[in-house]
């Protein structure tokens, strides 16, 4: 004889509406045993997949991204000008003056062997060498700095070594000499940056809150 | 604990006073703060992928943070946050599936040979709650948020009628019948409950 499937066909339905069940859920034994699977299952849900966490330094990147959209949109008041017609926005453009666009900034990341080689897209290994080149879009001040594992500072300089400047680029290179995730980036802005403090979540939310722009390079793990 | 203190604590409440104040920044850090994780588990168990999941992941505070600049999320910020990252996962499920296909399909389960777990293993609890979650990438994406959504993120059924846009009795149908494919597929495994 097959089970009683009252339980699956009506039962559930009725508790997740809330509903009171019948008597018959209470005597049957095949909708008591099905009701007591059915509240195991519901209990793995809530601990299934507890392990998954954000990875390390998704805050930063959320925050670079914003920051990067925010360099990329015009001022207001050229955003304005853009529905008032090509009459009108003649006139604007002699009365108002467009909020100046920043520069965009960038940062490019190169792996080079221990050997001396450049490679793209492989996985690094201890001893390989990263090499790092940012565009700084002429800011006065900039600084590339390297994190590891988003908690240890293991590269920060601006115009000494090892960071060398060149008008509007600042190259770097750090020996990747541990095992974990290297995180470059690359901060710049019209006034001193704020010293670095903590994480590299503190710090990118603290040098953006200084008004600094920040460009992130490919997380590089090391393994 | 009074309830203005209580409040006071609450991040909902906190991130909601920053927007008053104009401050979108600490806005989203008080968001980030408090939901990034449990967004987190949502959208990796919504899409599978772990890459895919960190896009989702981040474009849904990306995307936060810009529709602040237009408004204020309505009702809870928590389920908002939730309603972008479920229409998120599902426009990039979509996507993905273009590509290729993530999971099984809900009539053909993947058989124990090809799931990559070995009678021993089969034993233990992080095996079970592997195909747990396997059979849970077998349910149509719809039906996969709204049971995450239940029974993982302990949404109400009014909440999450406002997170998916659909009413309340359509949601617990689809929970209802989305709890037997589960059991059946979990069975399927060698898995009863």
């Amino acid at each position: 004889m097959n089970p009683c499937g009252r339980f699956e066909h009506e039962g559930l339905l009725l508790l997740e509406r809330g509903l009171p069940l019948d008597e018959h859920f209470d005597t049957c034994p095949d909708c008591l045993q099905a009701r007591q699977a059915y509240q195991r299952l519901q209990g793995e849900l809530a601990t299934a997949g507890a392990r998954y966490r954000p990875p390390a330094g998704w805050q930063s990147r959320v925050r670079a991204a914003v920051a990067a959209r925010k360099a990329r949109r015009p001022g207001w008041r050229l955003r304005l000008m853009i529905p008032a017609g090509v009459a009108a926005a003649l006139v604007l453009l002699v009365l108002l003056v467009p909020d100046r666009e920043p520069i965009p900034v960038a940062l490019h990341a190169e792996i080079e062997l221990g050997s001396g080689d450049v490679r793209r897209g492989h996985e690094p290994h201890p001893g390989d060498v990263l090499r790092l080149r940012g565009t700084t879009g002429g800011a006065p001040h900039a600084e590339l700095r390297v994190y590891l594992n988003d908690v240890e500072l293991v590269l920060r300089c601006s115009t000494a070594a090892p960071c060398r400047r060149r008008e509007e680029s600042l190259q770097a290179s750090v020996l990747l000499d541990s095992i974990g995730s290297y995180q470059p980036v690359l901060l710049v802005s019209d006034r001193p940056l704020p010293e670095p403090l903590a994480t590299l979540d503190d710090d990118a939310a603290g040098a953006i809150a200084a008004g600094a722009r920040i460009a992130m390079g490919r997380q590089i793990d090391v393994r | 604990m009074s309830v203005a203190a209580g409040a006071a604590r609450d991040p909902e409440h906190q991130a909601l006073a920053a927007l008053e104040r104009g401050d979108r920044e600490e806005a989203l850090t008080i968001l980030m703060e408090a939901f990034g994780a449990p967004l987190y588990r949502y959208c990796r168990q919504m899409v599978g992928d772990p890459d895919l999941a960190n896009d989702v992941h981040q474009t849904t505070f990306l995307q936060a943070y810009e529709a602040l600049s237009r408004s204020r999320p309505r009702g809870s910020p928590r389920s908002w946050l939730f309603g972008i990252a479920r229409h998120r996962c599902l426009d990039a499920l979509k996507a993905s599936r273009r590509r290729r296909r993530r999971f099984e399909p809900v009539d053909d389960p993947p058989d124990l040979a090809d799931s990559g777990i070995d009678a021993e293993e089969r034993l233990v609890v992080t095996a079970f709650s592997r195909v747990l979650e396997r059979c849970l990438g077998n349910l149509v994406p719809r039906a996969r948020a709204a049971v995450l959504l239940r029974y993982q993120s302990g949404v109400s059924y009014p909440e999450m009628a406002a997170i998916c846009h659909e009413r309340p009795a359509t949601l617990q149908a689809r929970v209802a019948r989305a709890l037997p494919v589960l059991r059946r597929c979990l069975e399927g495994q060698g898995f009863s409950l």
